[in-house]
């Protein structure tokens, strides 16, 4: 049982990430390497004012957001001007720098040795402490987003967006303020990424920066392009689907030694067959092309 | 005085003047045609007022306020719309969609108001709904609401494109070849649709390469080449002009 409410926890903390990164690559078209790093950032500011100076659940959580926003700053405003590939290489080297200083840092980050012994949320003299109540509480704080997601995604803020996507001059032409509008966006994926990564810290309670690597951006990156991008549900059935797909792989007795190669290439053939056969993902809107 | 006036308009590519101290006027309620061979400067003139690009010597005047140099959107905000020669639409947006997006000052474009005012964003949906509603009509493509605009014909795909500037309250429409491309039994009601908007006190401006559709259709005409403008005037007059027949029409 606590095996499925950990499976839980884990589809709950990746929703957000896939339907933050959404925002980004389906519906701005923006494709961004960098979402780890805003993940990690949450986490790790999270993780550092529970720790060092002692705060509570809730007041970490919002300076952690306020902190992925001010963060995100640095990478969408230089990247203003920057198009299709050489954005995706911008936001590559942001991933790498934010993971470098995690790892070197050691002073404030403890590098590679991570940091242990973070607490579980109290909220209000409600402490979240079961594997079953923070699968409850991941679950409540998960559907928050996704109403928000909803929100964000159909309104004319969103339909701009899309605009952006489909015809960024002409947009302009139109009188959207295209800088703003990649800004702001940039903004809320990176607080909602953050968002997942105080979750990850307070349900794991330990961090270290092998949890917010490249390969991770590109693991929430696949989750939205199996999964499909532009709307909600596309992102939804991503996650869950592989979330529970390395568990089903358990069953089918392959050697521990060789499992997450065999993983790896899994996820590696599955991207390869929906973009020949089902460009627009599983349930998603937008095509790639 | 013209509502939008370019004053010794100079634009330089690696040391072309694709605009050569050009000077052009433009009148409200009246049709203005740019014609002139490939590369005489007619986009460059339009990249120029719509803000795309920066003129190297010269002013542009709109509503006698300088605008030279004013990023696209401000631009857009102060009336000034633009049919991009290839369109441009939202191709995998739908028709009302695309209408939609052109409002200008939404309450939902900003995220606080669309998470914490729904009901308020949603309001104003309805209203811009049926407005857009009402400029779909008036080019003709009501039917085509929920269709992707990527499945329009091209010319439909024009009209979407002047339905989406009437919806950003643009005042100045400069349509870059509006029948380019379109097949022949779209010409008549894409250039109904541009002498109503003309009676309706809009100006527009128009390049295009058909001269049967600018005699059908312009007020007044500038004739350009090599970046500059050779020849002004009524339409009879300028394409009557021996010069204009020698460098462009071969008639």
């Amino acid at each position: 049982m606590n095996y499925l409410l950990h499976l839980l926890t884990m589809i709950n903390i990746y929703a957000i990430l896939a339907l933050s990164l959404n925002l980004l690559v389906g519906y701005t078209g923006l494709l961004s390497l960098s979402h780890a790093a805003f993940y990690g950032i949450g986490a790790y500011i999270s993780t550092l004012l529970m720790i060092n100076l002692g705060f509570t659940f809730l007041p970490s959580l919002f300076l952690a957001i306020i902190g992925a926003i001010l963060l995100s700053f640095m990478i969408s405003i230089p990247s203003l001007r920057l198009k299709g590939d050489y954005f995706v290489l911008a936001s590559l080297g942001f991933q790498i720098i934010v993971f470098t200083i995690l790892y070197n840092w050691i002073d404030v980050t403890r590098g590679p040795y991570g940091i242990p012994g973070i607490p579980r949320p109290n909220i209000g003299g409600i402490k979240i402490e079961s594997i079953a109540s923070y699968s409850i509480f991941s679950g409540i704080i998960a559907v928050i987003c996704v109403v928000l997601f909803y929100f964000i995604g159909d309104s004319p803020f969103g339909r701009v967006l899309k605009a952006i996507r489909e015809d960024e001059i002409s947009a302009a032409a139109l009188g959207k303020n295209i800088p703003q509008f990649k800004i702001k966006v940039f903004a809320i994926a990176a607080g909602f990424a953050a968002v997942s990564g105080v979750l990850f810290a307070g349900y794991m309670q330990y961090i270290d920066p092998t949890s917010f690597t490249l390969m991770e951006s590109v693991f929430i990156l696949s989750i939205i392009i199996i999964g499909g991008t532009g709307n909600i549900s596309g992102p939804l059935f991503g996650t869950i689907l592989m979330i529970i797909l390395p568990e089903i792989l358990r069953f089918l007795r392959i050697p521990d030694t060789v499992a997450p190669n065999v993983r790896q290439i899994i996820y590696g053939i599955l991207i390869i067959v929906i973009m020949r056969f089902q460009p627009q993902g599983l349930s998603g809107e937008y095509r790639f092309e | 005085m013209s509502i939008l006036e370019l004053e010794n308009v100079t634009k330089t590519f690696d040391g072309v003047r694709a605009v050569d101290d050009a000077s052009v006027g433009f009148d409200k309620g009246k049709i203005t045609a740019l014609i002139g061979p490939n590369g005489a400067g007619k986009t460059t003139i339009f990249n120029l007022i719509s803000g795309f690009l920066r003129p190297d010597a010269g002013t542009i005047h709109y509503r006698e306020k300088d605008i030279s140099g004013l990023v696209p959107w401000d631009i857009a905000h102060m009336g000034i719309g633009r049919l991009f020669q290839d369109v441009r639409l939202f191709d995998r947006m739908v028709v009302m969609d695309n209408v939609l997006t052109a409002f200008k000052k939404q309450k939902g474009e900003s995220v606080l108001m669309s998470v914490i005012a729904r009901w308020k964003v949603i309001k104003e949906e309805q209203s811009l709904k049926s407005q857009a509603m009402r400029f779909l009509e008036f080019v003709g493509l009501t039917e085509k609401a929920e269709e992707l605009a990527e499945n329009l014909s091209y010319g439909q795909q024009k009209l979407l494109s002047i339905a989406r500037l009437l919806a950003a309250d643009s005042d100045v429409l400069l349509l870059d070849e509006p029948t380019a491309g379109v097949s022949p039994q779209m010409i008549g009601p894409i250039l109904d649709v541009i002498r109503k908007l003309a009676r309706e006190g809009k100006t527009l401006v128009v390049i295009e390469h058909n001269m049967n559709v600018v005699i059908e259709i312009a007020n007044w005409v500038y004739f350009m080449d090599e970046g500059q403008v050779v020849s002004f005037g009524l339409p009879n007059e300028v394409l009557g002009d021996p010069e204009v027949r020698a460098a462009y029409i071969g008639l």
